[in-house]
């Protein structure tokens, strides 16, 4: 009895856990079959031949690469300026006193949980009015939208948790408050905003509605969109391909949850959910 | 709290808190001044444009008063998707907590790899919603779908399914989808809370008699309570506004049998170029969603 427990209990996890990441699964094992595999009835659930072709025709014979490059500006911009933006303003949230200050937090947070379909159609005649609309400098602007709004929410939990007497001593030291950010802050923090920029990043290469609105042009299309329109504009569906596509599209997630994970489940801590 | 952040006297600020008071206002104005362009702004003009008939392609249109919130309050298209939009979320937002508080149990257990199943389990939240839906396209095909074959080889339906193409079975679909891909937030939060209830509760109920079940009841979930509030807001508030994951899907069909507001809303602007008629639509969905705004901003303030 003593034995039997634990291993009925790892049996149902684990089956549990395998069927979840099952959709997973398939779709790596769909991008290595080849084309005439997959119409098997009843499907091979492992593949009786292994190839790499739809990944080298992804690359070679679709415009897959253009868009990858597209989301990595994307993402990486977007990342860059709203977790630069958002360091600033929920330091000076968190560790100034000035009029309008709280009801500035919880704009924030109203804006956190505002839908994205509301701001899509202003912005839309605002970017066709600038001139902006199939540029992906419109799709950065439209992507702050949502990704500032979590960025400060969390930078604000970590810099909360940041013990005030630090900056305290520093500021008796005589340095001013921005050396005292710099010296004493900013390296507390160094977690927090690495855990902030990886959600901004995913959040941003993710992102759909925007993309779908503002860019109808191939040519800065980003992977979302790009990919999408690979499965509508087909003929005939190649599942293999798009499957191949939906790997390499995950990559940098892979990446992400291989090394860096530890700071997924932090960002998740601070990001509006303590009980 | 300390110096820095106790509030100063009402009269008489020494010049040093005048000038970190000053230094915090400059600090945040970058924010503020991308907020009001890119947030206030576009809400402002939403509430301007819900008062107009505007045709997207031209945009040109006119002045038409209440008429497009007239449309709302008497026509079919606002309500039926309201149905659509709250089927679709307690539906989904009720397997999200039963699964996610269910596995969340489980991975708090002492399994074996148990980072590793963490990580596999972890992983559809953060998948591209893209990715996800091409994934389950694939898996609902009619023929060739692992779901209809695996359902058929385990001899528990004796013809495919049509999966997205017929009601309820596209309603159940998006469901299932949707659970499968936020239900990693609900054990995430359980998880990070479950670590935190201190074992003598438990000791406590089992010198008492309670069985595993009891203990359960009566020590895990009162624990959980506030959690699970804040859990059930936010997934609420998430889950009706989702625009990707159904629109990919179904498109809002068949019909309009999965259309959410956010997708009428996108179907009006885009797809019948009302840009006018889609900005009220978008106002009335915002005022529903305002009540669970409300809870939950109070229910973070409280905390705090």
């Amino acid at each position: 009895m003593k034995l039997v427990r634990p291993v009925l209990l790892n049996l149902i996890t684990w089956s549990l856990v395998l069927l979840i990441s099952f959709p997973l699964l398939w779709m790596i094992v769909t991008s290595l079959k080849p084309q005439t595999e997959l119409f098997r009835i009843p499907p091979t659930w492992v593949p009786e031949t292994v190839t790499f072709e739809h990944y080298w025709r992804l690359l070679s014979e679709t415009p897959f690469l253009r868009y990858f490059r597209n989301s990595v500006v994307l993402a990486s911009t977007t990342t860059v300026f709203v977790v630069g933006l958002g360091t600033l303003g929920a330091y000076s949230l968190v560790r100034f006193r000035y009029r309008g200050r709280e009801t500035l937090a919880m704009l924030v947070l109203f804006t956190y949980l505002l839908p994205s379909v509301v701001l899509i159609i202003p912005l839309y005649l605002m970017m066709v009015s600038l001139g902006l609309s199939n540029t992906l400098f419109s799709l950065i602007l439209a992507h702050t939208t949502f990704a500032l709004p979590y960025a400060l929410w969390l930078l604000r939990s970590f810099m909360e948790g940041i013990p005030v007497d630090l900056e305290n001593a520093a500021l008796v030291d005589g340095a001013s408050r921005m050396g005292a950010f710099r010296d004493v802050i900013f390296p507390q923090l160094l977690p927090g905003i690495i855990s902030t920029a990886l959600f901004t990043f995913i959040l941003s290469w993710n992102e759909y509605l925007y993309a779908l609105v503002l860019v109808n042009s191939d040519a800065v299309s980003p992977l979302t969109t790009g990919v999408m329109s690979m499965l509508i504009s087909a003929f005939n569906i190649e599942w293999s391909l798009l499957m191949a596509a939906s790997v390499m599209m995950s990559l940098p997630l892979i990446v992400v949850f291989a090394f860096l994970q530890s700071y997924l489940t932090s960002g998740f801590g601070a990001g509006g959910v303590k009980g | 709290m300390t110096t820095l952040t106790t509030d100063p006297p009402r009269n008489g600020l020494s010049p040093l808190e005048r000038a970190y008071a000053r230094l915090g206002v400059v600090l945040i104005t970058p924010t503020i001044l991308v907020f009001l362009l890119v947030i206030v702004y576009p809400l402002l003009a939403a509430l301007y444009l819900s008062v107009f008939q505007i045709y997207t392609p031209t945009l040109q249109g006119g002045f038409v008063g209440a008429d497009n919130y007239i449309e709302l309050l008497t026509g079919k298209a606002f309500w039926s998707s309201l149905r659509v939009t709250i089927v679709w979320t307690v539906g989904t937002l009720t397997l999200q907590i039963v699964a996610g508080v269910g596995i969340a149990l489980l991975l708090h257990q002492n399994i074996w790899f148990r980072s590793l199943a963490r990580s596999l389990v972890l992983f559809p939240y953060f998948l591209s919603t893209v990715v996800a839906v091409l994934v389950w396209k694939w898996l609902f095909n009619d023929l060739y779908g692992a779901l209809n074959q695996g359902l058929m080889q385990l001899g528990i339906i004796d013809m495919p399914l049509d999966w997205l193409g017929s009601m309820p079975n596209a309603m159940i679909g998006v469901i299932l989808v949707g659970a499968w891909k936020y239900f990693p937030f609900v054990v995430i939060a359980v998880l990070a809370r479950l670590q935190t209830i201190p074992e003598n509760l438990y000791e406590a109920a089992r010198i008492d008699g309670a069985g595993p079940i009891a203990r359960f009841w009566d020590v895990t979930l009162p624990q959980l309570r506030s959690i699970l509030t804040v859990i059930i807001l936010l997934r609420a508030i998430w889950d009706f506004k989702e625009f990707d994951l159904l629109y990919l899907l179904t498109g809002g069909g068949p019909v309009t049998s999965t259309q959410t507001l956010s997708l009428l809303v996108y179907q009006e602007a885009f797809g019948l170029n009302q840009m006018g008629q889609a900005a009220a639509y978008s106002v009335g969905m915002m005022l529903v969603m305002l009540v669970f705004m409300v809870l939950y901003i109070r229910q973070t303030k409280e905390k705090a």
